[in-house]
């Protein structure tokens, strides 16, 4: 090939290129202004699991409900005599897993009802319902897949908190824990509303699990926690504040767990697989070097 | 066939990837599931926080050189197809450095058009780019070596070697026999050296090689072992990949060291994927590994890489590819992106190669995907399914190494192997006889 030729030649592919970008770049810019994303919260102050994290290293059951029932004491709705009254109650309407495999969503119903006893006069406020879902060893949400505008549009915010490591098997890694917060609407408090559903599809992901004689692990995952906030414009500045159930009114129309089988190795292959596996390699390696050094040329017949 | 012009050829598979490149924005936007490689979003990712001013290592996941979240910046404020198109355009390069390396070496034009037919309307490397990923620009940088080294441009081949194995580590498996390829008989300073052609390569040519060789062989074993090009190349090649990578860590510090290239050196993923080695690592990973274990998990690749350099570095591009093959081969991960390293210098190497499509080739590549196939068959039972199906899946990666170790000795076997030099007194040799 001619030096006049590879010029030409990468001249025309330099025009080829071009064009490309060009073409590509106006018809991608327009693609990308009409497409919504999805902003992630970046006030990490807004989430209740990022004051969780600020105060204790991993999540556990224990601690957790420990910092539910004092730490955020403050932080519920004041001037309410017995928060109860206002009549919010936050249920798990139903819990399931839907799909197969590694990668499944976990679907929650969640209800809200506001009972019409004994609410106060308040002034115009802006409630979010706030859906923790705790996730056992086992299983993670991965915070990226979440910033999917497509599946995502209908939260306010969503974060993943704790272990966000996508790589590590379940017993190299700790607990994570998913905070969603959904519009609820305004002034939500001043009617009584007999039941608003919100319904939750949360992508998770199975991790490798400890070896286990029956081929299989089962991973455990519980019903969500969840709050109402509500924010008020006060004299100066914005206040909120948090509604909670009370304990012994929270219902649960159905079974508090549901159950994920998961594919786990097992101890009695370590053996033969390691040493079918060396040996496998080694045959393959002899192969190679007896060919390499048989057919390489250098040891080619003279005609 | 239809004769097609280089420009021709280019210029269509330019047009067929911006095609899907817009597709695959259609498709993230209105599909589930997404044709964007997930890979891209982590770099995109990374060229956003470094855009900001910040680490692009706080982006989990991001195991790359920082050059390359340099390189995806504009995503961020031009369109996030920019790295997209710009690995798509490597793509074009590889494609016309195919064809330059091969008319270097006086391929005819119908096979120079089907190796580049090969890598451009290949399924699997036009949408590796067009996905996002960004091993094209891998590939072409490697081909714009060779035809460095091929026109005795050493300082420029190192320099870009230096910075490919900064950028990519794998590489520096090409290190020795780019060193054994600068043979002091063929560069010599202040002559170009002499390419052999491909008409040259059939027949007594291999007598007349298998005799220079032998010269050569006792030439460099007495005093040519540290020539001026081999020193040269050593030099610039390690001076650019130690101020590439002392720049990024005087800016991001270990955590650098650490995702970009300790993490490659020494990478273990229980988690299924081709190697035969992975069910081996779960099995084992609550535990540490002996020193004994590591050791023979690491020989047979050693020994490989070894055995085919000294075997096949004068024919340095034949050199590679089987090297590249048998590298993915045992490594002890293997994931589908790795199969482009040896995609690249497969177009290289089939002018040299007196193995017929009909019926060899179509078996060898028919064998290949079938092993593929049946270990995804098996990973989709065990990932998609539920079903624990580690052991079929373990016997499917043993499978699929028989595969490519037979695959890798066929082709050994139907190579016309030659250096790719030949000395000035080669024509006086070839006229006498």
């Amino acid at each position: 090939m001619s030096t006049l030729q590879c010029n030409r030649l990468c001249f025309h592919l330099k025009l080829a290129i071009l064009w490309m970008f060009f073409s590509g770049a106006v018809f991608c810019i327009h693609v990308f202004a009409s497409t919504t994303e999805v902003e992630t919260n970046s006030d990490a102050g807004k989430f209740i699991m990022k004051s969780y994290f600020e105060n204790y290293e991993s999540l556990h059951d224990s601690s957790f409900e420990d910092f539910m029932a004092h730490q955020l004491s403050s932080s519920l709705c004041q001037g309410i005599p017995d928060n109860w009254n206002v009549g919010v109650r936050l249920s798990v309407r139903e819990l399931s897993l839907i799909g197969e495999g590694s990668h499944r969503h976990l679907s929650s119903s969640i209800r809200l009802q506001i009972g019409a006893a004994s609410i106060p006069k308040l002034p115009a406020h802006l409630c979010e319902v706030i859906v923790i879902q705790r996730l056992p060893l086992g299983v993670f949400a991965d915070p990226f897949e979440l910033q999917n505008p497509h599946k995502h549009k209908a939260f306010r915010d969503i974060a993943v908190f704790g272990d966000t490591n996508l790589e590590l098997p379940s017993f190299q890694s700790n607990r994570s824990a998913v905070e969603f917060h959904i519009d609820a609407g305004s002034n939500i408090l001043f009617m009584q509303n007999n039941g608003t559903e919100f319904n939750l599809l949360l992508p998770l992901h199975a991790r490798y699990q400890p070896l286990d004689e029956s081929g299989y692990s089962v991973v455990e995952i519980g019903e969500p926690d969840m709050l109402m906030r509500c924010s008020v414009e006060g004299k100066q500045h914005k206040q909120s504040c948090l509604f909670m159930s009370p304990p012994n009114e929270k219902t649960k129309s159905t079974s508090a767990t549901v159950a994920w089988k998961i594919p786990a190795g097992m101890k009695a292959h370590a053996g033969f697989v390691s040493v079918i596996t060396f040996v496998t390699a080694l045959l393959s390696t002899l192969s190679i070097v007896y060919a390499s050094m048989f057919w390489s040329g250098t040891k080619v017949s003279k005609t | 066939m239809i004769s097609l012009k280089p420009r021709s050829i280019l210029l269509i598979s330019a047009i067929f990837r911006v095609g899907l490149i817009l597709f695959g924005e259609w498709q993230d936007t209105h599909v589930e599931v997404r044709y964007t490689d997930v890979d891209y979003l982590v770099f995109s990712d990374a060229a956003s926080l470094m855009a900001s001013g910040q680490s692009p290592y706080k982006r989990t996941t991001y195991r790359y050189s920082p050059l390359l979240a340099f390189l995806l910046i504009p995503n961020s404020f031009t369109s996030r197809c920019w790295g997209k198109f710009l690995f798509s355009a490597s793509d074009l390069f590889v494609g016309l450095f195919i064809r330059i390396i091969l008319k270097q070496r006086k391929v005819p034009d119908d096979l120079c058009t089907y190796s580049m037919l090969i890598w451009l309307f290949n399924p699997f490397t036009f949408t590796i780019g067009t996905r996002g990923n960004c091993e094209p620009i891998v590939c072409a940088m490697i081909l714009w070596i060779i035809i460095c080294l091929n026109n005795g441009n050493v300082v420029q081949a190192a320099f870009w070697y230096g910075l490919i194995v900064h950028f990519r580590i794998y590489p520096i498996i090409y290190a020795l026999p780019i060193i054994i390829f600068l043979d002091p008989c063929f560069f010599r300073s202040g002559t170009k050296p002499l390419l052999s052609d491909w008409t040259s390569d059939q027949g007594k040519a291999r007598q007349i090689n298998s005799e220079l060789t032998d010269k050569c062989v006792v030439c460099d074993a007495l005093k040519s072992t540290f020539t001026r090009s081999r020193i040269l190349f050593g030099l610039i090649s390690g001076t650019v990949f130690l101020l590439c990578t002392g720049f990024f860590f005087r800016l991001y510090g270990w955590e650098f060291l650490h995702e970009a290239l300790l993490y490659h050196l020494t990478r273990t993923d229980p988690r299924h994927n081709f190697s035969i080695y992975f069910y081996h690592i779960y099995l084992n990973y609550e535990r540490e590994l002996s020193v004994l274990e590591k050791l023979i998990s690491f020989l047979p690749q050693f020994i490989v890489q070894l055995v085919l350099i000294l075997c096949f570095a004068k024919d340095l591009v034949f050199c590679f590819f089987v090297q590249t093959v048998a590298f993915v081969a045992f490594n002890k991960v293997i994931t589908a992106q790795y199969f482009v390293w040896f995609f690249c210098l497969l177009p290289l190497i089939l002018p040299w190669s007196n193995m017929k499509l009909k019926w060899k080739g179509l078996c060898c590549i028919l064998l290949w995907m079938g092993a593929q196939t049946h270990w995804l068959l098996w990973g989709y039972l065990l990932e998609f399914k539920g079903k624990n199906v580690f052991l079929q899946l373990w016997m499917a990666s043993l499978l699929f190494l028989a595969a490519n170790t037979f695959i890798l000795i066929v082709l050994i076997r139907h190579h016309n192997y030659g250096p790719v030099f030949r000395q000035h007194t080669d024509l006086k040799t070839t006229k006498t006889t």
